[in-house]
């Protein structure tokens, strides 16, 4: 089925080729065979007229035991069948077959048809009409030429009167010359151009299938097969682009295709679960708060009506608190479904995790969990959202309970003033090649930040490639890895421009650079060469160390297995199945990316793991905000 | 128990202060209790059509109203008093606080608005600020009084 129409393309052109070999075989077969013919044909003619003159005068002169012996020698001669000599009468006279001298021809055998055929004799004939073709007894064809053998004075007037002058014709050399051996050859070409079609159709058959397996069957089954991985719902099917054609341009487009639709069903995705979330909320925000508003109430008058009776009264205070929390629950859902902008205000960060710890304490006494604080004194006072901080420590504390589960650990909590080297920490936020095409790929991540898209070429293949938006890191990724050592050009995937640095060259290597401009006049720079870790981004560079305020929690529990990871800040992801909704890390992650902010998680699977929660201290000059 | 006034028993004449408008009958009771604490009398209704055809609405000096119900809404109720008692104070109170609802009273002519759930003492400041504000001239005052 799936080669049928290879099969088509091989039978019609091995048929067309058959045809015409077949005809051409012909006609050259043909041709060869009638001018050998007519060679041998004038050799035969010669030949008879050859023996005709050597033996006139023995003829003449009726010395017959000479002519017996001349024509018996020439009758084995290599390729002469047979040499004779008959009367006007028919008589064989003489013959190189002895045994037939003196045996009668029928006139109307073959080799006198020609003359006697209207009767009476003919005088002249043309070589052809002298010639004929017979079958030997052994099947070989024999070519006959006779020569008839005229009456003239000198025949008349010799000595011996054997002759009148009336006789015309006084008889017929008959020379016949064996055509096996140019039947031979003839049956030798025909053979040979029959193997030399044959060996045509096979190698045009070979060649034709072998193009088409290479050319089109391959790379249309990838794209059969790439199209049903799609359809499964695998949008990260990539198709190798090989050759330069119109299927190489086809699979391009279908990679572009298939990643397009990827990005386009994560956005949907993303924007559905937000959606769910959003009506999730809403729904329960009506329901739940109806409820709450008249326990709220009545606790409340209880409260009053009790307030001389403290062991009820503590009572209700833990029901007006527990179902103040139950509403602070209900606005973060609704908040989260909502995604606020950050109010921002002059916050201490020391502040924000002493009130955080004040929100979790309870809990963590209940889990048996050690909280050990670590304060850094002196910190600045920096712009951000005081109350979303808040969330962001309450939320990675208890997640490191949850972690440590109900076994008993400890968990630090630190605030530092770190100053971070560009290198490793510059966060590349904005990217466009000349032509201002934006290239931050928000579908796919580098280490959990949104990387640079590119397109490699080499070779006229093209790779994408996500650079690493952290400067300094070099964790790129590509769909596809090409040898170290070997140099690429970089083009906008969007407009194809060439991203070459025409005025840098690679500080390690000196291989031409490539870059991309990061906004407000700057630009991030890296080498061509595969492998060249050389990158330079003077603008971050010219900043030096940033100032960052660090807030991180460690614990030390099961830690987050390699796996886990990568999916950790995506909304509804949970490791701790009814308990948690997963939305605490996104929420997280939302607000450090709000503030400008950086996570970086490290863990080893069953020793714990580590966040830092790394904020701008102050918005750089040249701020690398996100182009709009 | 409740301290609802039933409209469909509520006496020709009686003096009343507050017609809440709730489809939540635990959230009526709440409101009428708090607001009783603070010796204001309140008449209830379920649906924003009863409000609005309620001979009620003519006398309060104070509504406050849901705005998610069965039916009318909140934010039609409101405005189709707005047309009707322009000086009325209106106090929404919703379970689904959002800015961008905060905006959408404001914008039907609500004088306040309070997030659900609240407490006695939550309500009480927002009403005892209302009822200070409101113009004296206030046609219901007159007439209940």
């Amino acid at each position: 089925m799936r080669s049928r129409i290879g099969v088509l393309a091989i039978a019609g052109v091995s048929l067309v080729t058959a045809v015409v070999f077949a005809l051409m075989a012909g006609m050259l077969v043909g041709a060869h065979r009638s001018a050998l013919l007519a060679q041998l044909t004038r050799g035969a003619d010669q030949l008879s007229e050859t023996i005709r003159s050597s033996t006139y005068w023995d003829m003449l002169e009726n010395r017959r035991e000479a002519l017996h012996r001349e024509i018996v020698t020439l009758g084995q001669q290599q390729g002469i069948e047979k040499v004779r000599l008959f009367n006007a009468t028919g008589t064989i006279m003489f013959s190189s077959d002895e045994g037939e001298i003196g045996r009668s021809l029928d006139k109307n055998a073959e080799a006198c048809y020609a003359c006697h055929a209207a009767g009476s004799p003919l005088q002249k004939l043309s070589t052809k009409e002298r010639a004929r073709i017979y079958r030997a007894p052994d099947g070989h064809r024999v070519l006959g030429m006779i020569r008839s053998i005229d009456n003239e004075p000198r025949c008349w007037n010799a000595a011996c009167h054997a002759h009148a002058r009336s006789e015309r014709v006084l008889g017929v050399l008959d020379v016949n010359v064996s055509l096996a051996e140019a039947d031979r050859q003839v049956a030798h070409d025909q053979r040979r151009l029959l193997l030399l079609g044959v060996l045509a159709v096979l190698a045009s058959s070979l060649t034709l299938g072998w193009f088409s397996d290479r050319l089109v069957f391959r790379p249309v089954a990838a794209l059969i097969a790439g199209t049903r991985k799609v359809a499964e719902g695998d949008f990260n099917t990539t198709l190798p682009v090989k050759a330069g054609n119109e299927l190489g341009d086809l699979a391009v487009a279908f990679n572009d295709m298939t990643k397009k639709l990827g990005d386009a069903r994560r956005q949907l995705t993303q924007a559905d679960k937000l959606a769910s979330v959003g009506r999730l909320a809403a729904g329960v925000a009506h329901e739940i708060n109806n409820p709450l508003t008249g326990v709220l109430t009545y606790a409340s008058f209880l409260q009053k009506r009790f307030a001389d009776q403290p062991e009820v009264a503590a009572d209700l205070d833990v029901i007006v608190r527990e179902t103040k929390r139950c509403r602070e629950i209900v606005r973060g859902l609704l908040d989260f479904a909502r995604q606020t902008p950050p109010q921002r205000g002059a916050t201490d960060l020391n502040d924000v995790v002493r009130r955080s710890v004040a929100v979790v304490i309870n809990q963590l006494t209940v889990d048996r969990v050690q909280l050990d604080l670590d304060l850094a004194t002196g910190l600045p006072e920096f712009t951000a959202d005081a109350n979303q901080l808040q969330q962001v420590a309450v939320n990675l504390i208890l997640n490191a309970a949850d972690a440590i589960g109900g076994g008993g650990g400890t968990i630090h909590v630190r605030t530092a003033a770190v100053e971070l080297p560009p290198r490793g920490h510059a966060l590349v936020r904005a990217a466009a090649c000349p032509k201002g095409c934006d290239l931050i790929d928000a579908g796919v991540r580098v280490g959990r930040h949104p990387g640079i898209r590119v397109l490699r070429r080499q070779h006229a293949r093209d790779t994408v490639v996500h650079l690493d938006p952290v400067y300094g890191r070099a964790a790129h990724r590509a769909t596809e890895s090409s040898e170290d050592g070997t140099l690429a050009d970089y083009l906008c995937p969007r407009c194809q421009t060439r991203l070459e640095l025409p005025d840098a060259r690679c500080g390690d290597c000196g291989a031409p650079a490539f870059g991309v401009a990061t906004g407000e006049g700057g630009r991030i720079e890296w080498c061509t060469r595969k492998g060249c870790h050389w990158t330079r981004w003077a603008a971050a560079d010219a900043r030096g160390a940033q100032r960052h305020l660090e807030l991180s929690v460690e614990d030390t529990g099961h830690g987050i297995s390699p796996e886990d990871r990568d999916h950790l800040f995506e909304p509804f992801f949970t490791t701790k199945g009814n308990r948690g909704l997963g939305l605490g890390l996104a929420v997280t992650w939302g607000i450090v990316e709000g503030h400008g902010g950086t996570i970086d998680v490290t863990s080893e699977p069953g020793h714990g793991a580590r966040f830092a929660v790394r904020l701008p201290w102050a918005a750089p000059a040249n701020a690398v905000t996100r182009t709009p | 128990m409740s301290d609802c006034i039933d409209p469909y028993d509520w006496p020709e004449g009686a003096d009343f202060d507050v017609l809440v408008v709730d489809d939540e009958p635990v959230v009526r009771d709440a409101v009428a209790r708090m607001l009783a604490s603070e010796a204001l009398r309140a008449v209830c209704v379920d649906r924003g059509e009863r409000a609005l055809t309620h001979r009620a609405l003519d006398a309060c000096r104070l509504l406050v109203c849901d705005l998610m119900m069965p039916g009318m809404s909140g934010l039609d109720l409101i405005r189709a008093v707005r047309a009707r008692r322009p000086g009325l104070p209106v106090l929404a109170i919703t379970g689904y606080a959002t800015p961008e609802v905060a905006a959408q009273v404001a914008e039907s002519g609500a004088t306040e608005f309070l997030a659900k759930p609240f407490d006695p003492e939550e309500l009480l400041v927002k009403v005892r600020h209302i009822l200070a504000r409101a113009a004296p001239d206030d046609a219901g005052k007159e007439v209940g009084s």
